[in-house]
């Protein structure tokens, strides 16, 4: 995939995992790891509160707090270049001039990029970019200028259709596609009577929904990555039988950090 | 590996809504302050696990005391003795308690983690205080442990008693300059509170808040601190008072 060899199609999935340096037996273990989504200028992140539980998952609004890419390359990546996996960063830009001016700074330092148009917890770029895909080709072109590395975008199903704009992103030259990302979601606070989150759902309440986006982009020529809600190995499986070449673990890393192992056992079980 | 299935040895019941676990749990070393990560459900709902601080650890027996507040620790509450629970941890800042005159105050289930930071003063003999409020008298746990570990104490409700008051109004009518340092765990009303006070000594809060991973992965648990938000899991959740801005 992409022309480079990974240990495993089990991958660790942006914003989860931090940078993979707090469990680094767990990042050895899988294919890659997609970092935080990183910014041009360092961001600080949403206020609290950014989590709440929903049911069979949660809703986050973080917001990519990150350092910046900079600082980001000075601080963070030579730590993770040390790291025995693909490393893959979520290019986070809030301008199509900020991807470009992302990967450029990152350019032949890294495995790849995940660019990330669908984020629904910024203000600007995110998931608005997402839904466009006219700005989604721009970013993608704008980005296959500077890199010749595989260039990811990653989508969104949030009011749109991510087969007419993944479509699109290859048509640009984009080398693969990941989805989905959270899905716009919110909780209300019943005693303030006001709400109390709004931001992504994650999690297996997402999963059949992401299942059968993956399987809608199956066909554009370029590998899928698959991900939304996989807690098991016949999980992973569900999303290889959709048409995904590999798949990402988000959520379930929140309940449990080494999920990622077992669900690379679990999964070897499915595809002997 | 830091993650365990470990048998329920004894469960106790300590007020209405408030019980315990003992597990026995060899080789670990928690702090004051650290906690774990109790997964409710072998399932997927509900889906993140609930922290739980550490109110004992003696020898290999480790004590995690629980308040139910919602769903997930009243399905916790429903298990029982020879029963198992999944927890990943200890989790939390490593923290070293000063050698110094200490006051602990307490609010609610916030003493859990100050009976285990009082294990702790107690065993490296150096001496505090307590203040311990609640709503209702039958909320007070671990009130003849403490005493029998603490100097003086003080003990306020705001029902129950005859003076009728709270850990706050309580702190107002205590001689501050007697301690070097305060530690305080209770509801968030209450350390804002103690913060307007401005107290003339270094306070020291334990924090709680609702957790995503528990351990730095998501950033979920933010608290802005001098200035810049940090992860109440991984950065505290001890932070010092004074620098916490509560965002009210």
């Amino acid at each position: 995939m992409f022309g480079l060899d990974f240990r495993n199609p089990v991958f660790l999935a942006s914003g989860t995992f931090e940078y993979g340096l707090i469990y680094k037996n767990v990042t050895n273990k899988v294919g890659a790891i997609f970092t935080k989504g990183i910014t041009l200028e360092p961001c600080k992140g949403n206020p609290p509160p950014r989590i709440c539980e929903a049911a069979c998952g949660l809703i986050n609004w973080v917001g990519l707090e990150n350092p910046g890419v900079r600082v980001f390359c000075r601080d963070v990546l030579p730590r993770m270049n040390e790291l025995k996996t693909r490393v893959f960063v979520n290019v986070a830009g809030f301008t199509p001039e900020d991807f470009a001016e992302i990967v450029n700074e990152l350019d032949n330092r890294v495995d790849g990029f995940e660019l990330n148009v669908s984020c629904p917890n910024v203000k600007k770029g995110g998931v608005a970019f997402g839904r466009d895909p006219d700005v989604c080709a721009q970013v993608v072109a704008g980005v296959r200028k500077i890199t010749e590395l595989p260039v990811i975008v990653k989508l969104t199903a949030n009011f749109c259709d991510p087969l007419l704009v993944g479509q699109r992103c290859v048509e640009a030259g984009a080398d693969g596609l990941s989805l989905i990302n959270t899905l716009h979601a919110m909780a209300f606070d019943v005693k303030k009577k006001r709400p109390l989150i709004t931001g992504g759902l994650s999690g297996p309440a997402i999963k059949p929904f992401a299942l059968f986006c993956v399987n809608r982009v199956k066909d554009l020529g370029v590998p899928v990555i698959g991900m939304g809600g996989i807690m098991t190995g016949r999980d992973a499986y569900e999303f290889l039988l959709a048409g995904a070449k590999a798949v990402s673990i988000g959520s379930a890393t929140l309940r449990d950090p080494y999920a990622p192992l077992r669900i690379i056992e679990e999964l070897e079980k499915f595809t002997g | 590996m830091i993650s365990r299935r470990l048998e329920i040895i004894r469960k106790t019941w300590y007020a209405q809504e408030i019980f315990g676990f003992e597990l026995d749990y060899p080789g670990i070393h928690p702090t004051p302050g650290q906690f774990f990560q109790i997964q409710v459900d072998e399932g997927i709902d509900p889906f993140l696990n609930r922290p739980i601080s550490v109110a004992s650890y003696k020898a290999t027996r480790l004590l995690l005391v629980v308040k139910i507040v919602g769903r997930g620790t009243r399905m916790l509450g429903a298990k029982n003795k020879g029963e198992h629970i999944t927890l990943f941890g200890p989790f939390g800042g490593r923290f070293k308690p000063h050698k110094k005159k200490s006051l602990l105050i307490a609010g609610g289930i916030g003493i859990a983690p100050l009976h285990f930071l009082a294990e702790h003063l107690s065993r490296d003999k150096i001496p505090f205080d307590l203040l311990y409020g609640v709503r209702t008298t039958k909320d007070f746990i671990f009130r003849k442990e403490m005493k029998s570990m603490c100097g003086k104490s003080l003990f306020v409700a705001e029902k129950g008693l005859k003076r009728k008051e709270t850990a706050v109004s309580a702190i107002r009518r205590m001689r501050i300059d007697d301690y070097q340092v305060v530690y305080s765990c209770g509801p968030k009303q209450m350390l804002i509170e103690i913060q307007r006070l401005k107290l003339p000594v270094p306070v020291y809060a334990f924090c709680e808040d609702f957790l995503g991973c528990g351990c730095g992965l998501c950033l979920g648990c933010a608290i802005k601190y001098k200035d810049e938000y940090r992860r109440i899991c991984v950065d505290g959740p001890i932070f010092e008072l004074g620098e916490i801005d509560f965002e009210v």
